[in-house]
């Protein structure tokens, strides 16, 4: 969509109405994306499928890839759907993808990590919006460092998803006839039968449709959060004055949760709160909830992939994704003993952040690139 | 709370505006109460704590505009900035001509009245013109009316040039101090409170860069 100057956008805005169908539209087109991913795969055939995947059998291999991926696409909501996509066409298991969904929570936190890097001429600030973006950082990896030991010994995340999954659509190993499955379900085959008029070659025939599947759930996913950004820009703006007014706790995880459902991306409600850190418009005790808000809502997204999917695996992963962010604030955030530390943490890296500003950068590539290719490469 | 973001949404610059305008009523109130202890030789104590409570009112205000300034950049982006950058300087100018009504009424607190004094009706009507400027600076805040706001600099400068040249005539008057003093001190508070509602008018018409200069860009207006 070619993007009109400022002052010209201020003239010609896009009607609201246009806007809302334009998302519904969007979120149509992401949702063949998702379809297109899992028929590409399944049309790739079992031996492919099981030579792609054999890598991320172990949980922490998978757990890494989450990461990667997650950074690499800066979006939780994309990589999350891909997993539901994958797990839809059979091709990965609910026991690999419930490390994978973990990795994509950390991966996720890279995006605020970033943007409070603009911050790093001015100390002050400095402190303020590092201290907002890793607290973040330590929530999700403390979450991980509790729930994935538990689920590894236990199941107690993915059999709860399986269970309320099975009441809704259906036990594991059935296909459930999914309404929206139906009406993207013409798209992908007609991208399947034009692509065949070039190739037989099933591999490449597959790849094709998840190469395009891919685009198709990144792009929509991008265009889905700029337009509902715009649309609730003035809700979203007097939300976060109400964080300010009220201060944080419960209501400001609900708040963080609703914009970014809204949204579609805790990457935009977490990286708005680091200029409002950075300027000390926010503590960083009222910051830290709406983050854990925004974990929360962005579990949407996978579950919205998972209507486009015909298997109830599919919607198992996604429930996965939000059991374990709302397991994680009933144990770190509504817990006393714990809801300081990763405030604590977040303050002491911020202190040595500040104190050698080339640490904070050493911090972020080693955290989100370096341990997970060392990790990719020990544990695959 | 939560329930604010399911409501209809309207401006937060638009609220913005509204607080600003009611900022500019509060530093009225504070100005007219005031300077009608220093005129009429009323208690000052009757109306300390009103005066009180007003100035607070006016910084909590201008501190929580600002706070919604910051959040409107982090949500909106760059688009406004050159309006946030304005209304920064705005309301720092509203929260100082409140600081200026105290210093005024911290004048009758020291025991000045003018009340009985023969120059009484002169003072009585500068007050009043005075008063009837934050009124319009509040009107031209609103509706951005280019040619009003023009009028209104241009009888802004001219009392300025009035309020300076008494303060001139007193400095060098052959009346004694306790006469000449508190007159020249409160026509500077004055000359002071007319100079920041001229660049609340200017900051709502001008682009940021020219906010508190003159055409020329040689002259500082604010007078602070």
């Amino acid at each position: 969509m070619p993007k009109l100057p400022p002052a010209l956008a201020r003239f010609f805005p896009l009607p609201r109405a246009v806007r809302a169908v334009l998302v519904l539209l969007l979120i149509y087109i992401f949702l063949i994306g998702v379809s297109s991913l899992e028929g590409g795969i399944k049309v790739m055939g079992k031996e492919t499928q099981e030579s792609l995947f054999s890598n991320v059998d172990h949980p922490l291999a998978g757990l890494f890839v989450g990461i990667l991926g997650t950074v690499l696409v800066q979006s939780s909501s994309a990589s999350t759907s891909v997993i539901v996509g994958l797990v839809a066409s059979g091709a990965l298991g609910v026991d690999a993808a419930v490390p994978m969904i973990m990795g994509a929570n950390i991966g996720t936190t890279v995006t605020n990590t970033l943007v409070s890097l603009g911050h790093v001429r001015q100390s002050h600030e400095f402190r303020r919006a590092f201290a907002a973006a890793t607290v973040h950082d330590f929530f999700n990896v403390m979450a991980v460092a509790i729930l994935l030991p538990l689920e590894l010994a236990t199941n107690v995340l993915s059999d709860s998803a399986e269970w309320i999954s099975g009441k809704m659509v259906g036990s594991a190993g059935t296909e459930w006839e999914s309404p929206i499955k139906k009406w993207v379900k013409e798209p992908v085959n007609w991208l399947k039968d034009f692509l065949g008029n070039f190739t037989d070659n099933p591999t490449v025939l597959g790849t094709s449709m998840v190469i395009i599947g891919l685009v198709v759930v990144l792009s929509s996913l991008i265009f889905i959060t700029k337009n509902m950004k715009t649309l609730i820009a003035e809700r979203l703006e007097r939300s976060m004055n109400a964080v300010l007014g009220r201060g944080g706790g419960f209501v400001a995880i609900l708040i963080g949760m609703l914009v970014t459902v809204a949204v579609q991306s805790s990457s935009i409600t977490t990286s708005i709160l680091i200029p409002m850190s950075a300027a000390g418009v926010i503590t960083l005790r009222n910051a830290y909830p709406v983050t854990l808000g925004a974990n929360v809502g962005t579990t949407i997204t996978a579950l919205l992939a998972a209507l486009a999917a015909s298997r109830p695996e599919a919607l198992t992963v996604g429930l996965v994704h939000t059991l374990f962010n709302v397991t994680a604030i009933l144990l770190l955030f509504v817990i006393p003993i714990f809801r300081p530390v990763p405030i604590m943490l977040a303050e002491k890296l911020a202190d040595v952040a500040v104190y050698k500003r080339m640490y904070a950068v050493g911090y972020v590539v080693g955290t989100f690139i370096v341990l997970p290719l060392v990790g990719v490469a020990i544990f695959r | 709370m939560v329930f604010s973001f399911f409501k209809k949404p309207d401006s937060a610059l638009d609220h913005i505006a509204h607080t600003t305008i009611s900022m500019l009523g509060d530093a009225r109130h504070s100005f007219d109460l005031a300077s009608t202890v220093i005129l009429s030789g009323a208690d000052p104590k009757a109306i300390g704590a009103d005066i009180e409570a007003t100035d607070e009112r006016i910084n909590k205000a201008e501190q929580d505009l600002r706070s919604e300034l910051v959040v409107h950049v982090a949500v909106q982006g760059g688009g406004d900035i050159g309006l946030v950058l304005g209304y920064t300087l705005l309301l720092k100018k509203i929260e100082r001509i409140g600081d200026q009504a105290k210093n005024i009424f911290d004048l009758a607190a020291d025991g000045v009245s003018l009340s009985n004094d023969d120059d009484i009706d002169e003072f009585v009507a500068r007050r009043q013109e005075i008063s009837q400027m934050y009124v319009e600076a509040a009107d031209l805040l609103a509706s951005h009316d280019d040619e009003k706001a023009k009028d209104f600099l241009a009888r802004s400068l001219a009392l300025n040039d009035i309020c300076g040249a008494k303060v001139l005539e007193y400095m060098h008057t052959e009346q004694p101090g306790s006469w000449a003093v508190p007159r020249a001190v409160l026509y500077r508070y004055w000359k002071r409170i007319v100079a920041n509602l001229a660049g609340i008018v200017t900051s709502a018409i001008e682009p940021v860069q020219n906010i508190d200069y003159l055409d020329d860009g040689a002259t500082d207006i604010t007078d602070d």
